[in-house]
């Protein structure tokens, strides 16, 4: 045997009683096996469940060819454009929205509490049937929103749904309708972790109303603020049922989002690895969201 | 507990191995004789019952067993997109959307069914046998991947009611095209006049969702001249003037009807079933839509409608080109597909054996209320068909089995069927309808856009 084949023979078995020690831990005997019937489960599900369909997705969607297809489809830049400001107004109006009305629901009293309760309905009831709802209620000749301007007041509303622009008002509102009450539920949880003693402290130092909130109120919620928007953020670029059924995509397919071209460019016109190249074109914008999140998420565990 | 050691886990995987080995012979018996289908849900339930009833028919006749799923028509669709994308596939399946047989037919994913098909050859109208081919970029050869299983072709639904409301006649309705669908403008500003605020005269779908609004450009472009856009070679004739004036005065046409307020404004965002819909809610007094999903709709519920007030034009009807010459229909067809990779082709291919027997396809279709078209014309003269009593399915079925028909373009060349998902032929309407552009300038535009897409289908 010469000493080539001395060290390829021992190296593995070095490599072998790492990795080894490094699974056990403490672990020994049965204790070992039963952690591995517990963790191969989980591990099978997330294999199957979450790592395989992305990669999935990344080999579908990894063809340069795609996304010069892509970029040079003119409804493609228009869903940039409305995802864009699908995002900027949807979640910072919303936020902003759930931010003073968490400041509302402070207040004591009976009926906050049940005015809270009819709050929060909008986001308790199913989203299929309210948005389609709303595209009825928008319909220009029979829908319920002209049909009561012109019996209140014989005005001839506008076809709300035929404009690009008052469809994609449509869509941005019904998901601010929405989502602001899970939002107001998440801050006013935040506000109500504020101690009591900080509030108190400040009011003695007349920090009261307006100032109270810009001294003492916002800089506490800062982060748990933060993580909300961006979180929402995420949530809102995979977005498909409200554009699906509010606009549904029309008129002309001037109000898509990333999300329902993706389904669009998939199984309307059979084109699968576009539809998965759409949405992953939203990428560059998610990976550093998800970032930042992971971050301030660390941060936020040693403030409020 | 029991204590789990290597030695029981290997105990049990030992025993749940030879269970599985015991029980194999059985489970491929079954797996031998049972075969998957998956077929689009009816518009109105009598279409499945007359689905289950031929499946049973079959299990009972044949001893294999049927494993159906009844899917409605938009999500399968997207379960058959996804089935072919990931390999993943069952043994049989309709063609939903109807071009799809084209789309996966260039791409190498379907059985060839020729020798199915040749059982009942000359029973199928010529048209079928056409529609059932596709050109393969693989084998560079057209062949047959498609069992012509039901048809559907474009006729005009009008209400009666609403003309007669507008102190007008149905006899008086013209023969040639503009002027047939010009009457229907002036029923609209008859029926204004009366103080009827919501109602259209003209059910265009002017919208890029769908289906419909390409059979109703394809439709107009037929009449005004155009049918060479595509020959049967493949080949794409957009420098013929006659086919580029054919799609000028097409858009110019349903693009204006729309701008001048003779189409409902929410047609710009309509789906498939929007302007079934809105013709039922009498918001317009005609609609061009295929197949008599309009009518069979309401058999039921509104006899009074089926038989009294709702009138199809189909032949006779069906407007002429404005030279009073007969304009041939497109048809388009329900076909039988087996996709590659399918597990029991062979229990497939006899299902589809059986399933186009005259007797049993044209039972399938009558039972369905006679929303489709059988794909034999001798089928249509079953008493079904020619019943003298029923005001709608004599016309019909003379328009899109008895009457010239040609397939749609897809057929010829796959490219048209990326032009009709595209809904390239919508945006140039929508330009002309909403944008107040120039017929002229859409077409052009509309025209680059389908070199484009053709230039991506290169066929041999």
């Amino acid at each position: 045997m010469d000493s080539t084949s001395v060290v390829d023979v021992g190296r593995p078995a070095v490599r072998r009683g790492t990795l080894s020690q490094f699974l056990r831990g403490s672990l020994k005997g049965a204790e070992y096996t039963w952690a591995v019937a517990f963790v191969v489960p989980y591990i099978a599900v997330f294999v199957t469940f979450v790592a395989y369909p992305i990669v999935y997705g990344v080999w579908m969607g990894s063809e340069a060819s795609l996304y010069r297809e892509l970029f040079a489809d003119p409804i493609y830049q228009t869903t940039v454009v409305n995802t864009v400001l699908y995002l900027a107004l949807g979640v910072n109006v919303k936020m902003f929205l759930a931010l003073l009305l968490s400041g509302f629901f402070m207040r004591p009293g009976w009926w906050t509490k049940l005015l809270l309760l009819i709050f929060v309905l909008p986001w308790a009831v199913p989203q299929v049937s309210t948005f389609v709802s709303i595209h009825w209620m928008l319909n220009g000749e029979w829908g319920f929103l002209n049909n009561a301007l012109y019996k209140l007041f014989h005005i001839e509303g506008a076809h709300w749904l035929n404009d690009r622009w008052t469809a994609l008002g449509a869509v941005i509102v019904s998901h601010i309708w929405k989502w602001t009450p899970f939002w107001t539920l998440i801050l006013l949880a935040g506000r109500m972790a504020i101690p009591l003693e900080i509030r108190d402290t400040a009011r003695v130092d007349g920090a009261t109303g307006v100032r109270g909130f810009v001294y003492i109120t916002f800089p506490l919620l800062a982060n748990l603020y933060l993580i909300c928007t961006l979180l929402s953020t995420v949530f809102l670029l995979g977005d498909f049922n409200t554009v699906y059924f509010v606009s549904g995509g029309g008129p002309a397919n001037l109000t898509h989002v990333l999300g329902t071209l993706g389904i669009r460019n998939a199984f309307d016109i059979a084109q699968p690895r576009l539809g998965v190249a759409a949405v992953m074109s939203a990428l560059p914008l998610v990976i550093p969201l998800v970032i930042v999140l992971m971050r301030k998420l660390r941060t936020a565990e040693v403030q409020l | 507990m029991a204590r789990l050691t290597r030695r029981s886990v290997l105990r049990g995987s030992a025993a749940l191995g030879a269970t599985r080995l015991l029980a194999a012979p059985h489970i491929a018996r079954a797996a031998v004789t049972t075969a998957s289908v998956w077929f689009a849900q009816g518009f109105v339930q009598d279409e499945d019952v007359a689905l289950r009833k031929a499946v049973a028919d079959y299990e009972k006749a044949s001893g294999n067993k049927i494993e159906l799923s009844i899917i409605p028509f938009a999500p399968e669709r997207q379960k058959i997109i996804s089935a072919i994308t990931s390999g993943v596939v069952p043994d049989m399946i309709d063609s939903n959307p109807a071009e799809i047989l084209q789309i996966y037919g260039w791409q190498d994913r379907w059985v060839d069914v020729s020798d199915v098909v040749e059982t009942q050859k000359a029973q199928f109208s010529e048209t079928a046998l056409q529609a059932a081919q596709a050109y393969n970029s693989v084998t560079k050869k057209r062949a047959t991947y498609g069992v012509p299983l039901r048809a559907a072709v474009v006729p005009c639904h009008i209400w009666k009611s609403l003309v007669e409301k507008a102190g007008m006649k149905l006899e008086d309705i013209p023969k040639t095209w503009d002027a047939y669908f010009d009457f229907f403008k002036k029923v609209q500003d008859n029926l204004r006049k009366q103080g009827e605020r919501k109602v259209y005269g003209l059910g265009f779908q002017v919208t890029a969702n769908g289906v419909d609004p390409y059979n109703l450009f394809m439709a107009f472009l037929l009449a005004y001249g155009g049918q060479d856009i595509v020959t049967k070679d493949g080949k794409l004739h957009l420098d013929d003037p006659k086919v580029k004036q054919a799609a000028i005065k097409a858009t110019a046409y349903l693009g204006g009807a729309y701008r001048d307020g003779y189409v409902p404004p929410s047609a710009i965002n309509w789906n498939d079933a929007d302007d079934n819909n809105a013709f039922h809610a009498k918001l317009m007094v005609m609609d061009v839509d295929g197949t008599l999903s309009t009518e069979v709709a309401v058999k039921d519920k509104h006899p009074e409608w089926y038989f009294n007030e709702i009138v199809t034009h189909g032949v006779p009807g069906y407007p002429n080109d404005n030279a009073g010459k007969p304009i041939p229909s497109i048809v388009g067809y329900t076909n039988g597909l087996i996709p590659k990779g399918a597990k029991n082709v062979t229990v497939a291919k006899e299902f589809l054996k059986y399933f186009i027997q005259p007797k049993v396809i044209g039972e399938f279709v009558e039972l369905g209320l006679g929303r489709w078209l059988p794909v034999m014309p001798a089928l249509a003269k079953s008493p079904f068909w020619q019943n003298p009593k029923d005001p709608h399915l004599k016309g019909y079925v003379q328009q899109g089995l008895l009457g010239a028909t040609i397939p749609d373009y897809y057929v010829f060349n796959v490219a048209m069927a990326e032009v009709r998902t595209q809904h390239v032929w919508s945006l140039a309407m929508i330009d002309v309808a909403k944008d107040g552009g120039k017929p002229e300038a859409a077409i052009d535009k509309a025209f680059k856009r389908i070199e484009e897409i053709f230039a991506k289908y290169k066929m041999a």
